[in-house]
């Protein structure tokens, strides 16, 4: 009885309330939003917030009963560290109003700062970055003589004190990416949480081969990478160096498509140019099942299903949705498929099912004008068909001329699995498909 | 008079707990000094009479209680908290919510009978006679740990209490064992084996009920049914969700596990018919765990929160204590609160104490290797570096 009185004239003992290491590898998170307000009441297994990890969206949870006093850091804050003070409860009963909010923010102090013999755990970044700050003192004494030539002729260039710079290459060496130490405010080190838990790494090198000048930042703008673009550059490159791409085109007579696609039109059926090629594709690769196959360790394994992505751009980057088993499909299915695919991956609600995979791919930038293009090949496929648009040209005959419509489509192809002599039998199957198309829906 | 009453009351507490209703003595303040309640039914297999339903507790003993299963619940709470500052790493298994088994069957025991369980064994190591601050100092890796910080979670050992074990079910032949010595030396001592709803499948644990049968041997084993086996629920894991009768010819008792008297009940029945030689006994304590199957699970992905909610709300082992005593006017809310109070300070010095506790030396990797041995080279990570053992 007599303690509560006592709490109740220095203002309410809070119970404190820090960012959980809601996974192994978590070192920081972003809190979504909270699920409870200032002066809601807390029972002990009640959601408190939504936090972000680098692998899922997860709840903390509450432990305690109480009641919601103080929220420190508010919702939709990316980059909560670990161990952080989010907000602040108080036990059932009490009033959350005159809580006491303790003045130092809590955040783990900064690496450099840690005494050695601190009793720490045994996180490896920890000695690194003690050691990092013995290696600094010896950089700064020795100077210039740790300087190759590349970063000598930036910091003469530039003005700079090479003192000043933070080292961040191995053994203490200045690299072009290091920069210029910032005057940064002294961090207290939290009194009541023990320096126990483990220090943040030193800050990431960002910007290689930019001079450390701190005047000149206005003249770029760093947009940075979404997971997606990630992905898509690793796989960029991966196809792109180990892959030997072979290419070859052909010209393809329009004509025909575009008087069949006309009059299906006037019996009320949209189909687009597209949708025939794919459709020419597909029957061309049960003509020629060689190309429909994938280059594995030990043998070329032709498959079975013609199951074709179509290049589909959307504000976050190319993503190639799959038509599965074209040669069962007619025409209208095809469309309606494609326009519904494209539909969904510009909102990004496709499945992994549905463009992961696929045997042969489609890209078409007819529509941008485009007169032929080569296309990165997407692994383990092996072809990928760069469609370019439509021209007119114009053929002197006997009494006249005739104008034809003319596309040329390149095929990009993995040239272990689909050679130049099997690429040019499937470029005529498929020409023969595209300029003949009801010989091709018929036979 | 009062006291020729109350001499009366102890009398019959003496006595075995049978089907005898207790009149409670009313002091002069209206707090009792005992009381008593009745428990849910006990489902019984292959026994003629199981333990009683009207439960009798005295207030010490009911405040004990309390205490001790507030102590493990503050205890669980500040190591998810410790391990989600990262301060302890590696396994971490909570009891929070099965309080009741490890505080109720403790009450029927004696520190010389014997104990082993799996991992989920914080709550089991404070019962058996370990202070939360050891515990807590060996989950953080400290010398003051009750391992030397050597053990972790999963290994944490005290006076006949044979830990902390990993594999799922290992423990149980470990456990009749242990029964075998104690027969074997002619001690009056029984072994209490603990195993989980998912281990309850294992072949292992058939074998040892088959040899514990066989021989007569003064084991208890004690089914933890919180029904879950990380994230399965008893219904898709087991064809038969009746633990207590999967001994087949091994008789059985299946009680509440969130009501702390009616396991000690229970208990103090499977201990009476060990120590009679009657041979082995399973006990299943139907129980609930509030936190995941590890700190890495959540909990909440394969149960509905509100199904946790609900048991925190009726069924927790705690709440259910206090109403009783309240009701009973074995004990005061205010003085309830004020062992919450003092537990939750002395854990929170034991967790201050637990992370600021010196760690191992690197000396310390070559010695408890073996038992009595002269010391002898050690060879370290590397083939180049080598210590002694102590």
């Amino acid at each position: 009885m007599a303690s509560s009185v006592l709490w109740r004239t220095l203002g309410v003992a809070p119970i404190k309330l820090h960012m959980p290491a809601l996974s192994p590898t978590m070192e920081e998170g972003t809190i979504i939003s909270w699920l409870k307000k200032e002066g809601d009441p807390i029972a002990a297994g009640d959601p408190l917030c939504e936090i972000e990890t680098d692998k899922a969206t997860l709840t903390m949870d509450a432990d305690d009963d109480g009641v919601m006093a103080k929220i420190l850091v508010p919702g939709n804050t990316k980059n909560v560290r670990i161990n952080e003070l989010i907000a602040l409860m108080v036990a059932e009963g009490e009033d959350h109003t005159q809580v006491d909010i303790p003045t130092e923010t809590g955040t783990p102090s900064a690496a450099v700062d840690t005494p050695a013999d601190a009793p720490v755990p045994t996180a490896t970044e920890n000695s690194s970055s003690s050691e990092l700050s013995s290696m600094r003192h010896v950089a700064g004494g020795k100077g210039h003589v740790d300087l190759s030539p590349a970063v000598r002729y930036l910091v003469d260039s530039n003005g700079l004190d090479a003192a000043t710079i933070v080292p961040t290459g191995p053994h203490g060496r200045l690299l072009k990416g290091s920069r210029r130490q910032e005057a940064v405010a002294p961090t207290t080190p939290s009194a009541p949480t023990p320096v126990a838990a483990p220090p943040p790494p030193p800050p990431p090198v960002t910007h290689p081969a930019v001079p450390p000048a701190a005047a000149e930042e206005d003249e770029f703008v760093d947009i940075p990478h979404t997971s997606m673009r990630r992905v898509i550059a690793k796989r960029l490159t991966q196809s792109k160096t180990t892959v030997p791409h072979a290419y070859s085109s052909i010209d393809c007579e329009m004509d025909s498509v575009l008087r069949l696609r006309k009059q299906l039109q006037g019996s009320g059926v949209k189909v687009s140019v597209n949708d025939f090629i794919i459709k020419a594709v597909g029957q061309a690769l049960k003509t020629v099942p060689e190309v429909n196959a994938q280059w594995m360790g030990e043998a070329v394994q032709l498959l079975s299903n013609v199951d074709i992505s179509v290049a589909v751009a959307t504000d976050k980057g190319l993503i190639t949705p799959i038509v599965t088993d074209v040669p069962s499909r007619g025409l209208q299915n095809i469309s309606e498929t494609v326009k519904e695919l494209a539909g969904r991956a510009r909102i990004g609600k496709l499945l992994p099912q549905e463009y992961q995979g696929g045997t042969f791919s489609v890209s078409n930038l007819g529509m941008f004008g485009i007169s032929q293009f080569s296309a990165i090949i997407n692994p383990p496929q092996s072809c990928i068909m760069a469609i370019g648009g439509s021209r007119v040209l114009v053929e002197p005959t006997e009494d006249g001329h005739t104008t034809k419509t003319v596309m040329t489509v390149t095929l990009c192809s993995d040239s272990r699995v689909v050679d130049d002599a099997l690429a040019s039998t499937f470029l005529e199957n498929f020409k023969e498909n595209l300029e003949n198309p009801f010989k091709a829906a018929l036979l | 008079m009062l006291s020729c009453a109350a001499r009366l009351v102890r009398a019959q507490i003496q006595s075995k707990p049978t089907a005898c209703w207790v009149v409670a003595a009313r002091g002069y303040a209206d707090i009792v000094d005992e009381a008593t309640f009745t428990t849910n039914e006990y489902a019984l297999h292959k026994l003629d009479e199981g333990p009683s339903q009207t439960v009798t507790v005295t207030r010490d003993d009911a405040l004990k209680y309390y205490r001790q299963m507030q102590t493990i619940r503050r205890m669980e709470t500040a190591a998810g908290n410790l391990y989600k500052s990262k301060v302890i790493r590696g396994f971490c298994h909570l009891y929070s919510g099965q309080e009741a088994c490890a505080v109720g069957m403790e009450a029927a025991l004696t520190p010389d009978d014997h104990v082993i369980t799996a991992y989920r064994a914080h709550g089991w190591t404070y019962t058996r006679g370990v202070p939360p601050v050891n515990i807590l100092a060996e989950l953080t890796g400290r010398k003051t740990g009750c391992a030397k910080g050597k053990g972790g979670s999963m290994h944490m050992y005290g006076k006949n209490f044979y830990g902390g074990n990993g594999i799922v079910g290992a423990q149980v032949p470990l456990g009749a064992g242990i029964a075998l010595a104690l027969k074997y030396t002619g001690s009056n001592n029984v072994c209490v084996a603990l195993y989980g709803d998912g281990a309850a499948n294992q072949g292992q644990v058939f074998e040892t009920y088959n040899m514990a049968k066989l021989w007569d041997l003064p084991v208890i084993f004690v089914c933890e049914n919180n029904g879950y086996g990380m994230g399965t629920a008893v219904e898709r894991a087991s064809a038969s969700t009746d633990y207590y009768t999967r001994g087949d010819y091994v008789p059985g008792i299946r009680a509440d596990g969130m009501d702390v008297l009616a396991v000690r009940e229970a208990t103090r029945f499977a201990a009476e018919w060990c120590r009679s030689g009657k041979g082995p006994v399973i006990l299943e304590v139907a129980t609930y765990r509030y936190s995941g199957h590890s700190m890495s699970d959540p909990g909440t992905s394969y149960r509905p929160r509100e199904e946790i909610q609900e048991m925190r709300k009726t069924r927790d082992p705690i709440t259910g204590l206090r109403e009783k005593l309240i009701s009973a006017n074995i004990a005061t809310a205010e003085e309830m609160k004020q062992i919450d109070l003092d537990v939750r300070a002395e854990i929170d010095k034991a967790v201050e104490q637990a992370k600021t506790d010196p760690e191992l030396p690197v000396e310390e990797m070559y010695t408890d290797i073996f038992v009595d041995e002269p010391p002898f080279k050690v060879r370290g990570t590397n083939p180049f570096m080598y210590g002694m053992s102590k």
